[in-house]
């Protein structure tokens, strides 16, 4: 009986260990801010940003949401659409691997926040540019990751389709492809939160509305517990499009989930 | 038959009106030196009050990231026109032949001024010596402020200047990790905020009164727009100078609008910010030479301190090819 309620005891602390650490974690820096008399605009304690959450209206916080949304949605789907192509032309071709790897490495190896100012300028006011910094930074995890997927494709499967007739496309969407899945979905999971992380990159150099832009605005304001509020906003669109891509996985590719999370 | 020949005519109408009006109304990008704030309230308030939309103009308003930037997003066509500092764009002109002029001064006064707090004993220039400054990166004060000091009989290397985010500089006062900072004065009831909650008192001094001289907040325009739409930017500038004037005489109308184009922003600090950007406006300077002027004299100055912080000769520019006075007859 005894053994019996430890175990359930464990079982629950073992569920609720991330939820209560977190709000220890919580509990310190509210404790710590108030006894320290730590000054808002130095670290302001989670009442503070909870309280300039509220006071922001929500009409407000829905026009620079769906802002950082449109923008990094938008990146993040044209990096899904040129880095799988891509990805399956570099893992099938020595020519393509040879030209084109370099110059994605080149591309990846450029602080993307140094040349964003440049972007702007060069393509003008307007989403394209952001769309194109949230694409640069997005874009190369899924390309790495996919092309791993795709070579790590064991010979003998590669034989046996080969055995089988399949021609080169066959090979490559039946069986190259599937076995691809679970490094091109922990990419797409990665590429998420760069993908909101290139928005906000974008909106600090040049935009109107979004939350990268709202930051920018509260600092300059010197309004640090709007800010962090602004960036609590964000981490939850990061965590919520981090999930949504679990979910997808789970729903459509259960089989490319280790098996104690299908 | 005759349902379907009326519903058409109607169609043709209602197209044909929205197309006459589409082509009376013009359009135009406005550019603002930085982030939407109170002092850049006059033109939000044009655009409230319908005072552009009755000149035939449609203004899209745009916020850039400091003058440098606003210069270079007119010479690129991103924008048609907008607000920056006089001394970046002869800074500009006089490295690059940039196709972009000032039409109209806002500010007859420098803007820039050193922020301190009433308990760090600073009553002059002189006794910044041996103390912190913090300033923003990339501010246009920075070019400045080495000269500002020699011709005060200040030594540059005494005073240890430390180039922050400008998000920084008011809790760096306030922690007292600094002893000033370099601000606009526009920029001070913003930092209310942060020094009561540690009990300090705002204190500023401003360059204007150490012999800084020469034109600040100017509207700038680019050479395309001038060239291609002259009587636009006639009808702009004619709008704008009127909303400075009803901005000037209610700021709380002024905020107002400020707030209903940007939801963020404090009525009430927005409306301090006008305010303090108002003795910049109107001033001597302004009564003498008339609203928008550009006095030669003054932009000789102003080009003066440019060059000589920039360590170039003054034949380098003409000043005169930098700004153009045809634009507010």
């Amino acid at each position: 009986m005894k053994t019996g309620a430890w175990a359930t005891l464990v079982r629950w602390l073992d569920r609720c260990a991330p939820p209560l650490a977190f709000v220890g974690l919580l509990l310190v820096w509210e404790g710590g801010v108030r006894i320290f008399a730590v000054p808002s605009f130095l670290l302001p304690a989670p009442s503070a940003i909870v309280t300039a959450l509220l006071a922001t209206p929500l009409p407000v916080w829905a026009g620079h949401v769906w802002a950082t949304l449109r923008v990094a949605l938008m990146g993040y789907a044209l990096a899904i659409v040129v880095a799988v192509p891509l990805a399956v032309g570099l893992a099938t071709s020595r020519f393509l691997s040879r030209t084109l790897y370099p110059i994605l490495v080149v591309v990846q190896s450029t602080p993307i926040v140094a040349v964003a100012p440049i972007i702007v300028v060069t393509l003008g006011a307007s989403d394209l540019p952001r769309v194109v910094i949230t694409f640069l930074i997005t874009f190369f995890p899924i390309v790495v990751s996919t092309v791993t997927g795709l070579l790590a494709t064991p010979e003998e499967l590669i034989e046996l389709s080969r055995s089988l007739r399949a021609g080169r496309r066959r090979e490559i969407l039946h069986v190259r492809l599937p076995f691809a899945l679970p490094h091109l979905f922990s990419a797409l999971k990665i590429s998420t939160t760069l993908a909101v992380i290139g928005a906000v990159v974008a909106e600090f150099v040049a935009a109107e509305k979004g939350l990268g832009f709202f930051i920018a605005f509260s600092t300059s304001y010197f309004k640090i517990p709007t800010a962090f509020a602004g960036l609590v906003v964000l981490v939850s669109i990061s965590l919520i499009l981090f999930r949504l891509i679990g979910f997808v996985q789970k729903a459509f590719a259960p089989w490319s989930l280790p098996k104690s999370e299908r | 038959m005759m349902k379907r020949f009326t519903q058409t005519c109607a169609v043709l109408t209602v197209t044909l009106t929205l197309a006459h009006a589409a082509a009376a109304t013009e359009q135009v990008t406005f550019m603002l030196d930085w982030l939407p704030a109170g002092d850049k309230a006059a033109v939000y308030l044009g655009v409230d009050k319908g005072l552009f939309e009755a000149e035939g103009i449609k203004v899209t308003i745009q916020s850039g990231r400091g003058s440098s930037d606003v210069v270079t997003k007119l010479a690129t066509g991103s924008a048609d026109m907008g607000t920056g500092g006089l001394a970046a764009l002869l800074q500009a002109k006089a490295a690059d032949a940039v196709p972009v002029k000032a039409v109209m001064s806002i500010y007859t006064l420098q803007p820039d001024a050193i922020f301190t707090t009433k308990d760090a004993g600073i009553n002059s220039l002189k006794d910044l010596e041996g103390k912190t400054v913090a300033t923003a990166t990339f501010s246009s004060s920075n070019v400045s402020w080495p000269l500002l000091l020699k011709t005060n009989g200040v030594n540059p290397d005494a005073i240890k200047l430390l180039k922050v985010d400008p998000g920084a500089l008011a809790p760096m006062l306030a922690t007292g990790k600094v002893a000033a900072t370099i601000n606009w004065l526009t920029v001070a009831p913003a930092f209310a905020g942060p020094l009561t909650e540690v009990g300090k008192s705002f204190k500023a001094l401003p360059w204007s009164g150490y012999g800084f001289d020469g034109y600040g907040l100017s509207v700038f325009a680019s050479e395309k727009m001038l060239t291609s739409r002259p009587e636009t930017v006639r009808k702009f500038l004619k709008a704008y100078a009127k909303a400075t004037e009803m901005a000037i005489a209610d700021p709380m109308a002024a905020a107002q609008a400020l707030k209903a184009a940007v939801p963020e922003v404090s009525v009430d600090t927005a409306a301090e910010q006008w305010r303090a950007s108002i003795p910049l406006m109107v001033n001597d300077i302004s009564k003498k030479d008339g609203p928008g002027a550009f006095a030669p004299a003054l932009l000789a100055t102003t080009w003066k301190w440019v060059a000589e912080a920039q360590g170039l000769p003054l034949e380098k520019l003409n000043p005169e090819t930098a700004v153009s006075r045809d634009y507010l007859k």
